[in-house]
């Protein structure tokens, strides 16, 4: 009888230790995710103007053109003779290959059926039956280039 | 109450009718009568459709019609209902009742059977007799009706114009060059078409006669010869855009298949190499990767008979500019070749370029069992009789398979790959970019195997072995990230299942206590 | 939290929050899950209280309680349904609020409230939204307020026969550990279904890939389906003929179906049986007919065993043959199984349904000639059934 008294303190409190350690653990189990879940991302937001990598952008610089990845689609980054910045929708409004800007002649060729584009994504030749769709690009104050979104009037 | 309201509405529905009526002119009385007129079964013989599209004609038109009927012009029902029944946009329609020629040849009391012009000329009747085509050919909407090409005076209401005054009395079937002559007294003629149209060309009789089509009518009077007519058309000449137009880019292969795919029109043509001129063209054409992109998809970028052959000027391709011809479209592919070693070698033996790997007529999908020394391999037959001790060409044809099928197979696995981890959550964003890229090298590699140089060929190749490299850490990142989800929900479902036994063991102690204190 | 309404943007922020955002992946997919499961268990629970008739006075109100609390329950998966604005839930929206229109009199009216113009647009979103956070939120909350406090103040309801319910539980700890048990015991349930099948089940009507987005301009598709709870009323409204009685076949479906509605919203005050504390076995039957009748038309709409083209003469009779044996399979252990264990001997709703499904599936009568006459056939049922224990109780109360 005694003994029983004895053990009972020691197993209860080893169970109360259990089950507050398994409460707390568990909380933590639940709010870790929340947390990170809670804290926002340092970069752009979920629809916000897309920026132009390091490489990408050197690459602007040297070939006059970049494809870069947005919102799931490759857009074509150009900068004309005048120093302009322009963006199109990459994929050939014919097969769907990617396109690429000649600088010597400014215009948009795609190389599957010799298609050509002026820079405003019309049809100068060869068997595309739609223009190119137009995205926004913008320089920023630092140097930088971000690919603002669609252009919904062409 | 209800009664009132019922009074009241009638009276002011009654008043809006009475207005809408003295707005618009009655219809004169001959003309009404022709619209209410009934036929043998007491039906209207006017349409509600034929009454609907009267009812929205503007004020001259309607005035033009009555005026046809006051001068007994059209004077039946049912010739009045032919008219109304074309259903004609307001400029046509003006057309067509200022031209006694039409009104008159419409009109079944006064026409026979052979020279009456209906919307549904009876079976066996001359095609040219569908008013349908009469009305919708471009020169019609032009102003020029029938008395452009038949003369006469169509503001007479007299039969004294000259009938086919211009066209040869007899033989016009045998000796058929006058159509040239007359097609071309306006077509080559820039100051008149300038006045209809100015951009059109007026160079197509030029070109004709240059065209061994041209050659065959003019010079050898062949009677099979085709002139404007067997292509255009005679009523019925529509723009080539109009789909219903016979030179309209997806019926072009019929037109020129009606002769080209006739043995019976074709026999005894030649060759220059002396063996039959062909007539399964159209067929091979149907069956190519342009027909199929033409007909069945509906590409209307997708060359037909004339991108190769030309149209009026018509002509067979000739040997050095077969990859001119392609090269229109398939431009990279045509510089290349012209780079590589092969082109000496091809006008030594006069090969016919692209035409030698890919044919002409029936050019198939290419696919990549052409390349390297397997079954469907475009090189091994030369090769072995003109190359036979070069090894090094068989390597680099084996060295372009394999890269382009190791590249080809990256992609697809990994397209599969990214589903599956897609379908667990994962973002697959990345990997379909760099998925992209690959597929771009692949059609570049498949390009630029046309420059036979296995230098420029791991040029073009690099990029894609690089992405496929990327899309392999990157596939192994999603990989892992899904591997620590799991190893998290295992964590998370031992910690529940420590905290459900200690909950459990709580409530047995709480309760046991109870009871205890109860007893 | 990441999410933002708009039509340029709530489509673009969704596939952001589940491929960029930590754990938000894991956010929408336990949001998924929990709401079909929520949906779930209502049926079951609103079943459970139908055949323990649970609604019997004085509980009647709790019932009808929660019954409106079941219909914003879908409601909610409806509103939250069109949020990611992928091309699924725009079409489906469309075509689910276009049912609006069969309402007499104030039918294109209320398609422009809910849909904030006459099609579905980002006007349609912002509605949507708001009914989602904020207007269904705040009914729900205060009438599950309500229901909580007539079950505190009445306790739960005792089985039919029973006079006084048994002691209750003490709140705490008995009952309070052992809800937190359970309720651990779902959230693990929760968390592995969230984790292996992020993007639901796979059964048709309960998947929420995002897919493409929604473009207003392109055409609709073919088979479009609502969720899996709406998928028993969209199969009702293909079985009704364009027009019928004088009446476009919606209008008259939808009569049908609120006239059904109707009926169980006042279960509590028809079952007069329950309601003297005496078992009912015709409302018990009535719950189970139900059960049949929502079973064949959601595994209808599900095209079970359907050929291809899916939406041919051909292949429709084979899916109403299919889904009639699968249904008649369930209603036989239903019948047998009550039979057997619960001893119960009044199956006219039950069998008439199981009838009606015959008819339909196995003889290729059409949907509505069987319903008519498995219903009139249930309705002499019925009466005849009532006069026989009228007749009983006047001999009964004669003869002493």
């Amino acid at each position: 009888m005694r003994s029983e008294t004895d053990q009972k303190p020691t197993r209860r409190s080893f169970l109360d230790l259990l089950l507050g350690v398994s409460v707390v653990a568990w909380l933590g189990s639940v709010l870790y995710p929340v947390f990170r879940y809670l804290k926002p991302l340092p970069q752009s937001g979920p629809v916000g103007p897309t920026r132009l990598t390091a490489t990408e952008l050197t690459k602007l610089e040297k070939d006059g053109f970049v494809i870069v990845p947005f919102s799931g689609k490759r857009v074509l980054v150009v900068q004309n003779a005048a120093h302009q910045l322009l963006a199109l929708d990459a994929k050939c409004t014919h097969e769907g290959c990617t396109v690429q800007y000649l600088a010597g002649e400014s215009v948009i060729w795609c190389a599957c059926h010799n298609a050509r584009f002026d820079l405003d994504g019309r049809v100068l030749s060869g068997p595309p039956p739609r223009p190119l769709p137009r995205y926004t690009a913008e320089r920023q104050e630092d140097g930088g280039v971000v690919i603002v979104g669609e252009r919904t009037s062409a | 109450m209800k009664r009132v309201a019922l009074i009241l509405c009638q009276a002011v529905c009654a008043l809006q009718i009475g207005v809408a009526a003295a707005e618009k002119p009655a219809i004169p009385a001959k003309l009404a009568a022709l619209l209410a007129a009934t036929g043998e079964d007491r039906k209207p013989v006017i349409t509600p459709e034929q009454r609907t599209y009267f009812e929205g004609l503007n004020d001259h038109i309607t005035a033009l019609l009555s005026n046809a009927t006051e001068t007994e012009i059209i004077t039946r029902a049912d010739h009045l209902g032919s008219i109304l029944a074309l259903g004609l946009r307001p400029q046509k329609m003006e057309v067509l009742l200022q031209d006694n020629c039409i009104l008159c040849h419409t009109d079944p009391e006064v026409q026979k059977p052979e020279t009456l012009f209906s919307l549904s000329p009876p079976a066996g009747a001359r095609p040219h007799l569908n008013l349908r085509h009469v009305v919708d050919d471009v020169h019609f909407a032009r102003g020029l009706s029938c008395s452009g090409c038949h003369g006469g005076d169509p503001a007479n209401d007299k039969l004294e114009h000259t009938h086919v005054k211009e066209w040869p009395g007899t033989d016009r079937d045998k000796n058929r060059a006058w159509i040239l002559a007359f097609c071309a007294r306006c077509h080559s003629d820039p100051a008149l078409m300038n006045r209809f149209n100015p951009g059109l060309p007026t160079d197509q009789l030029a070109k004709y006669k240059e065209s061994p089509h041209g050659k065959l009518l003019i010079e050898a009077k062949d009677p099979r010869a085709p002139d404007c007519l067997s292509c255009h058309g005679v009523h019925g000449i529509r723009n080539a855009k109009n789909p219903l137009s016979t030179v309209n880019a997806k019926r072009v292969h019929e037109t020129c298949g009606a002769c080209h795919a006739n043995p019976v029109t074709m026999a005894g043509f030649k060759l220059p190499d002396g063996s039959p001129l062909p007539t399964n063209q159209v067929a091979e054409y149907r069956a190519s990767v342009h027909g199929r992109a033409l007909l069945e998809r509906g590409d209307l970028g997708a060359p037909t008979c004339n991108k190769c052959h030309g149209n009026h000027a018509a002509m067979p391709v000739g040997l050095a500019s077969v990859s001119q011809s392609c090269g229109l479209c398939h431009a990279g592919n045509a510089s290349l070749f012209d780079g590589s070693k092969h082109k000496k070698a091809f006008e030594e033996h006069k090969w016919a370029q692209c035409a030698k790997c890919h044919g002409n007529h029936g050019i198939v999908k290419t696919h990549d069992g052409m390349l390297g020394t397997g079954a469907d391999s475009m090189c091994v037959d030369c090769h072995q009789q003109y190359a036979k001790n070069n090894p090094e060409c068989n390597a680099t044809a084996e060295y372009f398979h394999a890269t382009i099928a190791r590249m080809d197979e990256a992609w697809s696995q990994f397209g599969v790959v990214a589903e599956q981890l897609a379908m667990r959550g994962l973002d697959v964003d990345p990997i379909h970019d760099k998925l992209n890229e690959l597929a771009d090298t692949i059609k570049q590699a498949r390009a630029h195997i046309h420059s036979f140089s296995r230098n420029n060929f791991d040029q073009v190749v690099a990029p894609g072995n690089k992405a496929v490299e990327s899309i392999s850490a990157l596939t192994d990142g999603a990989k892992t990230e899904y591997r620590s989800r799991q190893l998290g929900l295992g964590a998370s479902i031992v910690l529940i299942g420590v905290m459900m036994m200690a909950v459990y063991l709580k409530l047995r102690r709480l309760e046991r206590q109870e009871e205890g204190s109860l007893r | 939290m990441y999410y933002q309404p708009g039509e340029a943007t709530a489509y673009e922020s969704m596939r952001y929050l589940t491929t960029k955002v930590p754990f938000g992946w894991l956010m929408r997919s336990v949001h998924c899950w929990s709401a079909h499961l929520m949906i779930i268990s209502l049926v079951a629970h609103m079943f459970s209280t139908m055949m323990l008739k649970a609604y019997r006075p004085p509980r009647e109100l709790t019932w009808v309680t929660g019954y409106i609390m079941f219909a914003l329950t879908l409601g909610f998966g409806f509103s939250g349904y069109l949020l990611p604005w992928n091309k699924l839930a725009f079409f489906a929206t469309s075509v689910g609020t276009d049912l609006v229109k069969s309402v007499p009199v104030a039918g294109d009216w209320l398609l422009h409230v809910l849909r904030g113009g006459p099609d579905v647009t980002a006007n349609t979103l912002y509605r949507f939204f708001a009914l989602h956070v904020v207007i269904l939120p705040l009914l729900f909350v205060g009438l599950i307020g309500i229901h909580l406090l007539f079950v505190q103040r009445q306790g739960m309801a005792p089985p039919i026969g029973q006079k006084v319910a048994p002691r209750g539980m003490k709140f705490f700890p008995s009952f309070a550990l052992r809800d937190l048990l359970l309720w651990l015991f779902c959230f693990m349930i929760l968390l592995v279904l969230a984790v292996f099948l992020p993007y639901g089940p796979g059964i048709p009507g309960m998947e929420w890939e995002l897919g493409e987005k929604a473009n207003p301009l392109e055409p609709a598709f073919p088979g479009i389906k609502p969720e899996w709870y709406f998928l028993w009323e969209y199969q009702l409204l293909k079985e009704f003929p364009p027009h019928l009685l004088g009446l476009e076949g919606p209008q008259l479906c939808l009569l049908v179906v609120t006239l059904l509605l109707g009926i169980w919203a006042i279960i509590p005050w028809l079952d007069r049986q329950a309601a003297r504390n005496e078992p009912s076995p015709s409302f018990s039957d009535f719950g189970w007919g139900a059960i049949v009748f929502l079973t064949f038309l959601t595994l209808k709409a599900w095209d079970i065993g359907g050929l291809q083209p899916v939406d041919s003469p051909a292949s429709i009779k084979v899916i109403s043959r299919t889904c009639a044996w699968w249904t008649l399979g369930l209603g036989a252990v239903i019948v047998a199984v009550r039979w057997v264990v619960y001893k119960h001997r009044w199956f006219i709703f039950t069998g008439a349904a199981l009838l009606h499904v015959a008819l339909h599936g196995l003889l290729g009568l059409s949907y509505l000639t069987a319903g008519a006459i498995a219903g009139l056939l249930a309705v002499i049922a019925v009466v005849t059934r009532v006069l026989a224990a009228r007749r009983v109780k006047a001999t009964v109360g004669a003869s002493p």
